[in-house]
């Protein structure tokens, strides 16, 4: 055992400071897709995207969908004016499903944001257990969340711990859009959390059912099922945004909407 | 492009006495037969006997509705095509006579054969319980579809006396997506992006399969440079499967910090591969007909990446192995014998670890895998350590491939070639993905797909998990099932 | 006192001779009885009473009478006690008439042991003590019960036979039947150990001690009802024997004795909790329970021999203040036991532990004190069982005053086997508590009815005096103390109270234990601890009830009959751990086609228990063949037995002048 923490030791600090000192994004990364051009866009726009995330209505006004995009570049080869890879930012959670559009004007009605775990849970908030659920996943989005874990992301230091047992779990993280045979699981485990609990929607399938939508073997996103009290977009969401999704539903952050 | 060149080919080796068979045109290295009605059982029978390895069956649309059986024999695969009635005569009876059907022929008896009954192996019933085993100490613990830890859905039904394992039931199809239908109607080119997200750890090698079978089915030729940049994809993804699987290892025998070392390599190679393709799992790169645009980088800061995660693998590797805590747990455990992988038709580090040196790389080689050098990693005990083994043998030769690959590697200019519009044609492709051999059925019909079949090598190795306790205890589940490598997301599709 | 005495025996009498007209009086009646002779028992005890009754010459042999002095104090209170208890239960759910019968004859002979003061009459009433065990040990008939009772009552009275041996042999040297006479009698030094052998073989029996246990747990698993429970009253009787005459009448004994205590008590401890383990059935696991308890007792006692042998008074003070404090505890905790079971079996109608489950919900009281009973036994502090396990352990750890090398090692061996039991049995007390009343219901059966009776006296009784038994132990050791100062010649309270409250191992600063103090704080720690939850639960969570959600199985909706551990399977690994000793096999049987063409396969496991296949088979079957043999003798011809009668006249004749 001694060889192994010698060998910790001499491999230094690799764990980044991130969110008190961010993490500069690495460049390249196609995290997000953004809308450049909202206006003047024509019906066969919506053809470009195999998940339905493009939707131009009558007035020729585009919106992008960030719940539904998959991430597959295809607007951004075809319609390279108007679509592009954002910048990236790991700040993508969102608290509504509104808030995961492109158009401002969703916004309205999306209502006061639902109470936070964090507002019940003040004194507690530098212990929040997380218990992740796979509804019908393609299993890239575990790799992600047990990503947050590793030496690299810990966040174990910002006091996020994960659990076996939903009875001692404050927070949900759910990824995959649900199918048939993990319904009842994914309301058992819900039902099984005490209060004050809270729901994160990981990954486009959960968000809104992905790419399996279109077949009717899956619910189309958790929300059918369940109410979500945070969207994290993203084919898989890189480690950070998952970070960013669950400080967002502890209310350590103020996140209204995409950025 | 026109439609690939279409002969008979000749069978590989002696075709065994009684074959009555006939022969159809078909791309290389594909042998297509056509076996008449009610022969089906018989032929297969033949094949396997004269060592032919089964692959899949599936339910083929074009030009007819038909059965396609696929099975791997001398390097070459041989497709039998039987009518559709018999279907409705698959009764299990296949299954019990030759384990590597069991599941492939009660998944398409139950999705297009007879009305089923009974227990159902792609509907599964979570809240379901079969009692196999009776006596004073036996109960049953349902191990799932919610584990314990961030692991994908599947569940596992464990009768035991208390800590013995006496019977197993792996239970799979909780992550059924139906994503081989939502293939249908969706033009050529798009439909890589279904592929990608049918397994999302082994995107490149789904996408790289899908992409060769198109090609094969519509001629289209590849690049040198692309098949090259291919295959640094393919390696650097099963440099990362096979970390992760360590990893996990290292995590249930609460061996903390090898854990951490191996995520932190595996978290390097994630992030190198964001580096080459903008995306943590290589999405995007591989289309059929070539490679996207990759961005310039650097081949010397790459070559220098890859020695130095060789050089921290080589450290921690013989750390992991001069554990003796950790090679207790296991070495013995989770034994598969050579004729039970036989039996089964196992494909993947799971065969290589029992000595099989079954690789879709070295016995159909495709792609650079032609030009390039490799070694097929194999060890004879078929325990969870030699399993481990075998795939620290191929992260290294993966990372020797690498490198070999690095001398010859420039940024790509052009655009990948795109499929003409009304081309059609039916073909396999396949690849060695991390978890074993991946087999793509595409038919092609003006341009969209009509029909497209995977065949994951997750879900034929998941039916030797039920027979791989054997002294084992509830302790070494974890062990064992780490070592098989496999993903729920490519079994259920 | 004498005549609390007198009447509490009146009592007893009367109800055994009248329980066969009617049963429920009698149990009333000796109920009442028992009562009075606790009273007379803890005045003889602490030494204010000497009750003597005499009986005269009616017996023959002899004057006898029966004398309560202070060693016969301790073990009639506890007699009492248990005996009260256990009418109580009866008297509350009467039984059959021939086992409440057998039960009221089994209490007065039980009393007629420990109070006879000659050997005759103490002869006399533990043949009626057999004939009473195996009465209640055949139960109802049954082929097995038959066989269980035939072998209870075999060993019995094979307990008997060295009884009356050893009793032939000190008549012979002491031409007296009065116990009072034989102690400090002069013998021949071999003699002694003769003795010794002949008295242990006798009341191991009882005891249930190796070799000769096999009684112990098959009476108490075909006894009917609460006869188990009068089956544990006998054990005061067995466990007298040894205090008397091991150490009192035969005192001091050779050294080997003292070592072979050692060595049997170990053994004993370690093979009863191991067999306890893997027994399913109730009454069978308090059986070996009870076995495993003796050999604590034993050990407890070899060091008092020792320190006997070596004139070390404190020493054998140690030893013996552990092995009584045990007896005591014991005692009371496996009566209270095998009532709750009793009520178990009444309200499920099932004597073992695999179907039931999560019947806390619907028995409270039982539950309640069949945990007081579990905790005891497991010795879990702060209850009783707990202090005299420490006691015990303290006396082992005195084996540096031992005489001889080879006990100081035994002394050595004996604490390891001591500690490993302790462990075993925390381990099987767990399963039989948490598989029972804790968990959720495994069958039918485990869904039944509820309490048997609204108020169980007795139950609740004894489960009060077990709660504070471990409290009250300074005071119990002072009891004690006056108690045994004749046998030992000292008074050890002086040494092993020290104020306040707090108890030392007899040598004072050796080690420090204050079971009243512990008592004291765990309670105070529990109620600060509710106040203050209550205090911080805030104004806000006042008046919130707590949410009730299903037991989580991974997701899935499964039945919680088919997936809870069973109680085999829980005690499985100690069995795998301990396959040799137990002899431990396991087989995977293929019986033909299930569902979906998977096999059926049965899981067989068998334990065998080592003392029966070498030792008690053989020797059936000996018997059996001997049996056998006999039968031809009875020819049913009249020429046959006329020709024995002319052989057995030749043989006596020819006696006579070899014998002059």
């Amino acid at each position: 055992m001694l060889a192994w923490l010698l060998r910790g030791l001499r491999g230094g600090r690799v764990t980044t400071r991130h969110p008190r000192v961010p993490d500069t994004p690495p460049a390249g990364l196609h995290a997000s897709v953004e809308l450049r051009r909202a206006d003047g866009g024509e019906p066969a726009l919506e053809g470009l995207c195999p998940t339905g995330a493009i939707t131009v209505d009558g007035a020729g006004r585009v919106r992008l969908d960030r719940g539904r995009c998959i991430l597959c570049g295809e607007c951004v080869r075809r319609a390279g004016d108007r679509f592009a890879f954002a910048d990236v930012t790991f700040e993508t959670a969102a608290r509504s499903r509104a808030g995961l559009v492109s158009d401002s004007a969703a916004h309205a009605g999306a209502g006061p944001p639902r109470r936070t775990l964090g507002e019940r849970a003040r004194p507690l908030r530098r212990s929040i257990h997380v218990r992740h659920i796979d509804c019908g996943s393609d299993g890239s989005e575990e790799w992600e969340i047990q990503a947050l874990w590793n030496p690299h992301y810990d966040i174990q230091r910002l006091g996020f711990f994960l659990t076996n047992a939903p009875r001692h779990a404050d927070i949900l993280l759910v990824t995959g859009g649900v199918t048939t045979p993990m319904r009842a699981p994914l309301m058992r485990t819900w039902e099984v959390m005490p209060e004050p609990k809270a729901l994160v929607a990981v990954g486009a399938d959960a968000c809104s059912g992905g790419l399996a939508a279109a077949t009717g073997r899956i619910a189309g996103g958790v929300d059918r099922v369940l109410p979500v009290d945070v969207y994290v977009p993203g084919s898989p969401p890189p480690p950070l945004a998952i970070l960013h999704g669950l400080m967002t539903a502890v209310g350590l952050l103020d996140s209204g909407s995409a950025a | 492009m026109s439609t690939a060149a279409r002969e008979v080919r000749t069978f590989p080796g002696d075709p065994p006495v009684g074959l009555r068979a006939v022969p159809e045109p078909g791309p290389p290295g594909e042998v297509r037969l056509r076996v008449a009605p009610g022969d089906l059982r018989r032929t297969l029978r033949l094949l396997r006997a004269s060592g032919a390895r089964f692959v899949t069956m599936t339910l083929g649309r074009e030009p007819a509705r038909s059965i396609i059986v696929v099975l791997a024999h001398r390097g070459s695969l041989v497709l039998l095509r039987a009518p559709d009635e018999d279907c409705r005569a698959l009764d299990g009876t296949l299954g019990a006579e030759w384990p590597a059907a069991a599941w492939a022929e009660r998944e398409l008896r139950e999705r297009h054969g007879a009305a089923p009954r009974g227990r159902l192996l792609t509907a599964p019933d979570p809240d379901a319980i079969d009692r196999r085993v009776h006596g004073l100490d036996a109960f049953v613990i349902p191990y799932g579809p919610v584990r314990s830890g961030i692991f994908e859905a599947i569940q596992f039904q464990v009768e035991t006396g208390g800590e013995s394992v006496v019977a197993l039931q792996t239970r799979p199809f909780f992550k059924h997506r139906g994503l081989e239908e939502r293939f249908r109607g969706v033009p050529v080119a798009d439909a890589v992006h279904i592929a990608e997200r049918v397994a999302g750890i082994s995107s490149v090698a789904y996408a790289c399969a899908y992409s060769q079978a198109v090609e094969r089915a519509l001629g289209i030729e590849v690049s040198r440079l692309a098949e090259r940049w291919r295959a640094v994809h393919a390696e650097l993804e099963r440099i990362a499967c096979h970390l992760d699987v360590i990893a996990k290892q290292a995590d249930t025998a609460a061996l903390s910090v090898g854990h951490a070392r191996f995520q932190i390599l595996k978290e390097r190679v994630m992030r190198l591969r964001a580096q080459l393709t903008g995306s943590r799992f290589g999405r995007g790169a591989v289309v059929p007909g070539g490679v996207r645009g990759i961005p310039a980088h650097d081949r010397n800061a790459l070559r220098r990446e890859i020695d130095e995660l060789e050089r921290d693998l080589r450290r921690d590797r013989r750390l992991f192995l001069a554990t003796a805590s950790m090679t207790d747990r296991l070495i013995g455990t989770g034994r598969l014998g050579r004729d039970l992988i036989d039996d089964h038709g196992a494909v993947g580090p799971l065969a290589r670890g029992s000595g099989v040196a079954t690789d879709a790389r070295h016995e159909r080689p495709y792609g650079d895998y032609r030009r390039l050098g490799l070694r097929v990693m194999t060890r004879r005990e078929g325990d969870a350590m030699a399993r481990v083994n075998v795939r620290f043998d191929e992260i290294e030769e993966s990372l020797r491939l690498l490198r070999q690959a690095l001398e010859h590697l420039e940024p790509l200019g052009e655009e990948p070639a795109s499929p003409s519009p009304g081309a059609s044609g039916t073909a396999c492709g396949w690849v060695e993905a991390p978890q074993g051999e991946l087999l793509v059925w595409v038919e092609i019909a003006d341009g969209a797909l009509a029909n497209v079949h995977l065949a994951s090598p997750s879900l034929r190795n998941w039916a030797l998990f039920d027979h791989a306790f054997g002294a084992d205890v509830l302790t070494d589940f974890a062990f064992i099932e780490h070592s098989f490598g496999l993903t729920p997301a490519g079994a259920d599709r | 006192m004498n005549s609390v005495y007198a009447a509490a025996m009146a009592a007893l009498a009367l109800a055994a001779l009248g329980a066969v007209a009617l049963p429920r009086a009698g149990v009333v009646v000796a109920g009442a009885g028992s009562v009075l002779l606790t009273l007379a028992g803890v005045s003889a005890a602490i030494g204010a009473a000497h009750p003597h009754l005499t009986l005269g010459d009616w017996l023959g042999y002899g004057p006898s009478g029966l004398l309560d002095d202070r060693l016969a104090g301790i073990f009639l209170t506890l007699t009492g006690i248990t005996a009260a208890a256990v009418m109580a239960a009866y008297a509350i759910r009467p039984g059959g008439r021939a086992q409440m019968t057998a039960s009221c004859v089994l209490v007065l002979t039980v009393a007629l042991v420990i109070g006879a003061d000659s050997a005759f009459l103490l002869f006399l009433a533990w043949e009626g003590l057999t004939v009473c065990v195996y009465l209640l040990s055949s139960g109802r008939g049954s082929a097995r019960e038959l066989a269980a009772g035939h072998l209870t009552g075999g060993l019995a009275k094979l307990g008997g036979a060295a009884l009356l041996a050893a009793i032939g042999i000190m008549y012979a040297h002491t031409h007296t039947f009065s116990l009072t006479a034989w102690t400090g009698a002069r013998l021949p030094p071999g003699t002694r150990g003769v003795l010794f052998a002949l008295l242990l073989a006798c009341f191991a029996t009882k005891i249930g001690v190796l070799p000769l246990q096999g009684g112990l747990p098959a009476g108490y698993g075909s006894a009917p009802r609460l006869g188990a429970a009068s089956l544990a009253v006998a054990l005061c009787a067995g466990f007298y024997g040894l205090w008397r005459f091991e150490l009192s009448v035969l005192a001091p004994l050779p050294i080997w004795c003292g070592d072979a205590l050692l060595v049997l008590g170990a053994a004993t401890a370690l093979a009863g909790i191991a067999y306890a383990l893997t027994r399913d059935r109730m009454r069978t696991f308090l059986g070996y329970s009870t076995v495993e308890n003796a050999g604590i007792v034993l050990i407890g006692l070899g060091v008092a021999a020792l320190g006997q042998t070596a004139h070390r008074p404190m020493l054998a003070a140690a030893g013996l203040l552990a092995a009584t404090l045990h007896v005591c505890a014991h005692n009371l905790a496996k009566t209270l036991a095998l009532i709750a079971v009793d009520r178990v079996e009444l309200s499920s109608h099932t004597a073992r532990m695999d179907p039931l489950g999560g019947l806390a919900r619907r028995l409270p009281v039982t539950a309640a004190a069949a945990a007081i009973a579990s905790l005891t036994l497991a010795a879990i502090p702060p209850l009783g069982g707990f202090v005299s396990e420490w006691f015990t352990f303290q006396a082992l750890l005195q084996g540096f005053r031992m005489p001889t090398l080879l006990s100081e090692l035994l002394c050595a061996l004996a604490a390891a086997a001591l500690a490993l039991t302790a462990g075993l049995a925390v381990l099987a007390f767990a399963k039989l508590y948490g598989t029972v009343f804790l968990g959720g219901p495994r069958s039918g059966r485990a869904a039944g009815r509820g309490e048997p009776s609204r108020w169980p006296g007795g139950l609740v009784g004894l489960s009060l005096v077990l709660l504070f038994l471990g409290a009250v132990a300074p005071w119990e050791v002072r009891g004690l103390s006056e108690a045994l100062a004749p046998v030992l010649g000292l008074h050890l309270a002086a040494t092993t109270i020290s104020p306040p409250l707090v108890l030392t191992p007899v040598f004072p600063g050796f080690a420090v234990l204050a079971p009243t103090w512990l008592g004291v704080t765990l309670a105070l720690y529990a109620l600060l601890f509710m106040a203050g939850a209550r205090l911080l639960r805030g104004r806000e969570a006042r008046g919130r009830r707590a949410r009730r959600a299903p037991v989580w199985v991974t997701g899935a909706d499964a039945d919680p009959a088919a997936v809870q551990y069973r109680p085999s399977a829980y005690s499985n690994p100690m069995r795998v751990i301990l396959r040799g000793p137990l002899g431990y096999r396991v087989r995977t049987i293929v019986t033909g086609a299930g569902p979906a063409g998977a096999e059926r396969l049965v899981l067989d496991t068998r334990v065998t228990l080592a003392v029966e296949r070498f030792i008690y088979a053989p020797l059936a079957a000996g018997v059996s063949r001997l049996a056998a043999g006999a039968r031809a003798l009875q020819s049913g011809r009249l020429s046959a037995y006329m020709l024995y009668m002319l052989a057995a006249l030749i043989v006596a004749l020819s006696l006579v002048p070899l014998l002059r």
